[in-house]
């Protein structure tokens, strides 16, 4: 298998505070890869290390091919048009200016702009384009649909799966659990410096399949219970009430939701 | 165009269009000049043979102390320095266009005083024009090269603001344009000699070169960009 990242031993503290503690992880070339973690996980700081944006303590980090980035907090001079910031990145990177890619995230409409003019999604977008300018192997996004609109996003998110049917490899940092979901075919949550799961969407959706709240409201109040064998336990509950001659007013089975799963496994509470 | 020429040439497109630029590097130092011309020459005939190398170094101090700094600030203390580092676009060019595009709007505003000042106030042109015209450069780099280092140095706009002005004002009060600095404290007729406002007055008055006022910009010059490549290699590895 070949890799694109490999991270082994990541170790980076602020002071007495130890914020990433040795972690391990590679992206496979050609895959999209979701880092994910709670505010404060140390998600950005493993991403600007990765990025050579920060210095790290110990470890290794070795990447294969160029990179692009876009930011979670990008900014450019306030008066220039996004075209002139597109002629200047690629001038700089000896690059040729993709004018289907210009057309398809819109900035070719965005000309007379200022960046200051700009809305958050249009600035989103051209950061976008600004990391993909040097055709790279390997494309960072940090939130890359924050402030977005559902056309922006769905337009976002096509431009993702290209980069991906092209043999790019993409890094994405995301709090929106859907479309981790729909897009990413491994995910890394990263828990107090630390990776707390690192595994395929399929597997993280497997695990959230097996996992149920019941609640049933009956002649004597309401009850949760959880359970992983749905069948099994609710003929035990309905025996065990008909037993106890408890009436049975209504039952609702909740699987629970993505988000609700990943901020259980992102707070250290995956059972 | 290469890709430096095109930063430069952007960048002097980006400051017509800032309207801070415009006002630090035109519209002040103009409007002092004319009404400081009027009111000098009028109280002062004499000032005629230096009311354009004295409003020069008026107007020159202005845009490279408090003109450029902000404009640096805005790149290096904010995220344009990361999507410029993460993207291939070197750390230096913010710097060096925004110097090279702030050099040629001072060179311009002073152009205009020097052709206005003998037309509106009958001021004395300096005699010899080459040499008037090269310390010009020569003042110009200096003083922009201390406003690199204000802008690199301090990322905090209202800091920023504070202490520009701290080195504004002094350089101005004590460099003898407004009056003879032997008129000065000896302490502060040495302290106006730390600021390049005093050595290019000097300078752009005399008729020969005098390399004793040269020597002082040239060191001020020579520590304010052994500063600057430290502060951008900090700011590469930050």
């Amino acid at each position: 298998m070949s890799y694109a990242i490999q991270i082994n031993n990541l170790k980076k503290s602020y002071g007495n505070n130890d914020v990433l503690k040795g972690l391990n992880f590679n992206v496979i070339k050609g895959e999209i890869f979701a880092l994910l973690g709670v505010n404060g996980a140390g998600k950005t700081t493993t991403l600007e290390c990765i990025e050579n944006l920060r210095k790290y303590d110990s470890g290794s980090i070795v990447v294969n091919g160029k990179m692009g980035i876009q930011l979670q907090s990008s900014s450019l001079p306030a008066h220039i048009k996004p075209m002139e910031a597109v002629r200047l990145f690629a001038k700089w990177n000896k690059a040729k200016i993709d004018q289907s890619m210009l057309i398809a995230l819109g900035i070719k409409e965005l000309e007379k702009k200022r960046y200051v003019e700009m809305s958050m999604g249009q600035k989103r977008r051209l950061h976008l384009v600004l990391a993909l300018i040097s055709d790279p192997d390997i494309v960072f996004l940090d939130e890359p649909t924050a402030g977005l609109d559902v056309e922006g996003r769905i337009s976002l998110h096509n431009q993702i799966r290209k980069l991906k049917a092209q043999g790019k490899t993409i890094i994405l940092a995301s709090h929106d659990m859907a479309e981790v979901e729909s897009l990413c075919d491994r995910i890394a949550i990263i828990n107090d410096g630390e990776i707390v799961f690192l595994d395929t969407v399929a597997e993280l959706t497997a695990k959230i399949s097996r996992h149920y709240t019941i609640h049933i409201k009956t002649s004597q109040g309401n009850q949760n219970f959880e359970s992983h064998n749905i069948g099994e336990t609710m003929l035990t509950l309905l025996e065990d009430f008909k037993q106890r001659n408890i009436t049975v007013l209504d039952i609702k089975i909740d699987r629970g939701s993505l988000e609700q799963h990943f901020i259980k496994i992102a707070r250290g509470n995956n059972e | 165009m290469n890709a430096f020429l095109y930063g430069v040439a952007l960048q002097w497109k980006l400051d017509i269009r800032s309207k801070s630029l415009l006002i630090t590097c035109y519209i002040v130092p103009l409007l002092f000049f004319i009404i400081m011309g009027g009111i000098y020459t009028s109280i002062m005939p004499e000032s005629k043979y230096t009311l354009i190398q004295s409003m020069t170094v008026m107007g020159v101090s202005m845009g490279a102390l408090i003109g450029l700094p902000p404009s640096l600030v805005e790149i290096y203390g904010s995220d344009i320095k990361k999507v410029y580092k993460s993207n291939g676009v070197p750390l230096y060019l913010g710097l060096v266009s925004m110097f090279l595009s702030a050099f040629i709007h001072l060179l311009i505003m002073c152009a205009v005083i020097y052709i206005i000042a003998p037309i509106a106030f009958d001021a004395t042109p300096p005699s010899n024009l080459p040499l008037y015209f090269g310390s010009l450069v020569i003042f110009i780099a200096v003083s922009l090269s201390i406003g690199s280092v204000l802008g690199l140095l301090i990322k905090n706009q209202a800091k920023l603001t504070m202490i520009s002005q701290l080195v504004f004002l002094p350089s101005i009060m004590l460099s003898g344009i407004m009056f003879s600095i032997d008129l000065l404290p000896k302490i502060l007729e040495f302290a106006g000699k730390i600021f390049p406002a005093t050595w290019g007055y000097k300078l752009l008055i005399d008729n020969n070169f005098h390399f004793n006022n040269f020597l002082p910009l040239l060191v001020i010059f020579l520590t304010a960009t052994i500063l600057c490549s430290f502060l951008l290699k900090k700011l590469q590895s930050e």
